[in-house]
């Protein structure tokens, strides 16, 4: 915000100046790429690949090109691992997009409540938020999807429940650090009521390091949505990568095959995920290049 | 003629400190008073109080006196008593306010059209369309070379003179009656000052709003105030038309600060600037 150095002078808004470095960056484009791919194939797998992945096609735990199995193999019940792989991505990744949805709305609305505010309001927000904060995330979401059916929309939101303290205290930190910035006041002298400052004027400003977070927290959920499946708390009319895991796992030694796919379809979406908050921190960051 | 602001026995405090002490003073229209003193003598504490920001996020708070402001309905009204929705009605748009500086004074997420038609829609309801015509307008007022290129610009792509001009844009095109500008020239260049200070004057005498100007710089007195107000340590030290304080201020802390303007030569042959005496204010 000091000095503009020459070479960035001329890049124009600060969102065309960050993808543009976003796109200089060999590793974030790659995971950016690998999430459309993930995403595409979520969407249109099984256009190409139409196989019921719960019906049972073959004999149980064969592996990759034996006999009659298919492409990766079947699991300990004779179904196609590979229509496993391909259709299990929509439950990990409409879990993920809704606990996080949740996790914008909850925490980016505390944390900039309070961090505008202060006072009284900031001191109670904050004392709330560590509660959730001081519960072990798992378990926490454990018991609420236990409470309830577990389901799709239950365990997105014992997810997102789980995950929103980060975000508020990361909000209310940017926003204790703009609201006694000039233009704030500026804004304030020009007759700008409370909500459009938070909104319109403080918000936008407190986006970079939020759109980051907000990143990473998507692949800890989809992280965090296998694990409840593995525990054999996600929804069981649905298949998931971690369920396939999770169900497989008394069978893994005799095929490997049966939880080494959907591991590596998880580990793809993370990382994905992870490549792509490093590039976005890059990109907003320009400071941190190189470390 | 009644004053159009009228600042009578203000005190604010912030917790057990007082930053503002009985302060009183009289604004018309179309004159400029200059508030001067050192640092933390309390004239920008002074400024906030008339627009009601001192209490925002601060503990700051207005113990006694009362701003006595004649809007544009002429009425007389007590801006200490006002509501805070009704201070948002009054700020940027009858009373509005320039910032020291000017280089984080702009939001620098939006173009700065978009910020200056943002205080034109606020206040007149004007459509985008009839807000961007406004802040064209604006922008040739303040002199802005190649005003509809310059609209689409974001602040960090212009000059901290530039800036200024945007923000002296946005603090009248609403037409505000009282214009308090807080040092708005300190954060600038000796040859951009001048520009900007020619320009509010010449801008006061169009619009005939009257003009609040806070500064430490005597020189800068000098050049746009009708009447002065020199403050120290919370406390109105002296006050007069302009001529009189610079030729015959009674108060020695007056004397000393008028003293204390460096003048052409008068260092010639010194190896290093000699320091100017302190003076310590006796009430």
């Amino acid at each position: 915000m000091t000095a503009v150095s020459p070479e960035q002078g001329d890049l124009g808004p600060p969102g065309r100046q960050a993808l543009r470095l976003f796109v200089r960056n060999k590793a974030a484009v790659f995971g950016a790429l690998l999430l459309t791919a993930i995403v595409f194939m979520t969407l249109f797998g099984s256009f190409f690949y139409d196989q019921d992945p719960s019906r049972i096609i073959a004999r149980p735990l064969q592996g990759p090109g034996e006999g009659d199995a298919p492409a990766l193999g079947t699991d300990y019940l004779g179904r196609d691992v590979l229509a496993g792989v391909v259709n299990g991505g929509s439950t990990s990744l409409t879990v993920a997009l809704v606990a996080v949805l949740l996790v914008i709305v909850i925490g980016v609305t505390i944390g900039a409540i309070s961090g505008y505010y202060g006072g009284w309001i900031d001191v109670a927000f904050m004392r709330f938020t560590e509660l959730f904060q001081v519960l072990p995330a798992l378990l926490f979401a454990m018991v609420i999807v236990a409470l309830f059916s577990p389901s799709t929309r239950s365990v997105a939101i014992a997810i997102g429940l789980a995950s929103w303290p980060q975000t508020a205290r990361l909000t209310r930190a940017e926003f204790l650090r703009l609201k006694n910035l000039e233009f704030v006041k500026a804004a304030r002298a020009i007759g700008a009521s409370d909500f459009r400052i938070i909104w319109q004027v403080i918000f936008p400003n407190a986006l970079p390091p939020l759109i980051v977070s907000i990143t990473l927290i998507m692949g800890a959920a989809i992280l965090f949505e296998s694990g409840l499946a593995f525990l054999g708390l996600g929804d069981p009319q649905s298949q998931s990568w971690g369920l396939m895991i999770g169900l497989s796992r008394q069978t893994f030694l005799n095929g490997w095959w049966t939880v080494t796919f959907p591991g590596l379809a998880i580990f793809a979406t993370v990382l994905s995920f992870s490549l792509i908050g490093d590039g976005l921190q890059d990109a907003f960051n320009p400071k941190l290049r190189g470390r | 003629m009644d004053p159009l602001l009228s600042v009578r026995g203000l005190t604010v405090t912030f917790g057990s400190f007082t930053a503002v002490e009985d302060v009183s003073f009289d604004i018309h229209a179309g004159q400029t008073l200059a508030v001067v003193g050192e640092s933390g003598s309390g004239k920008s504490v002074t400024a906030l109080s008339i627009m009601r920001l001192v209490e925002l996020g601060t503990r700051g708070k207005i113990e006694a006196g009362e701003i006595l402001f004649r809007n544009s309905d002429g009425e007389v009204i007590d801006l200490v008593r006002q509501r805070e929705d009704q201070m948002r009605e009054i700020r940027g748009n009858q009373i509005s306010m320039i910032f020291q500086e000017p280089l984080t004074s702009l939001n620098p997420v939006y173009s700065v059209g978009d910020q200056v038609a943002e205080a034109v829609i606020l206040h007149q309801g004007l459509d985008k369309e009839a807000a961007n015509e406004r802040v064209l307008d604006m922008f040739r007022l303040v002199r802005i070379p190649e005003p509809e290129e310059r609209m689409a610009q974001f602040p960090h792509e212009m000059s901290g003179g530039m800036r200024q001009r945007v923000m002296i844009a946005m603090a009248l095109s609403c037409d505000p009656k009282v214009l308090i500008a807080d040092e708005p020239t300190t954060a600038l260049d000796v040859t951009i000052q001048a520009q900007i200070l020619g320009l509010m004057r010449d801008l006061r005498e169009q619009t005939g709003a009257a003009v609040l100007i806070i500064t430490h710089d005597m020189g800068v007195v000098a050049e746009v105030a009708d009447d002065v107000v020199v403050m120290n340590r919370a406390k109105v030290v002296e006050r007069g038309p302009v001529t009189q304080i610079f030729e015959s201020a009674t108060e020695p802390y007056t004397q000393a600060l008028l003293a204390s303007v460096p003048r052409l030569g008068s260092m010639t042959g010194l190896d290093k600037p000699a320091p100017f005496e302190l003076v310590e204010y006796q009430p």
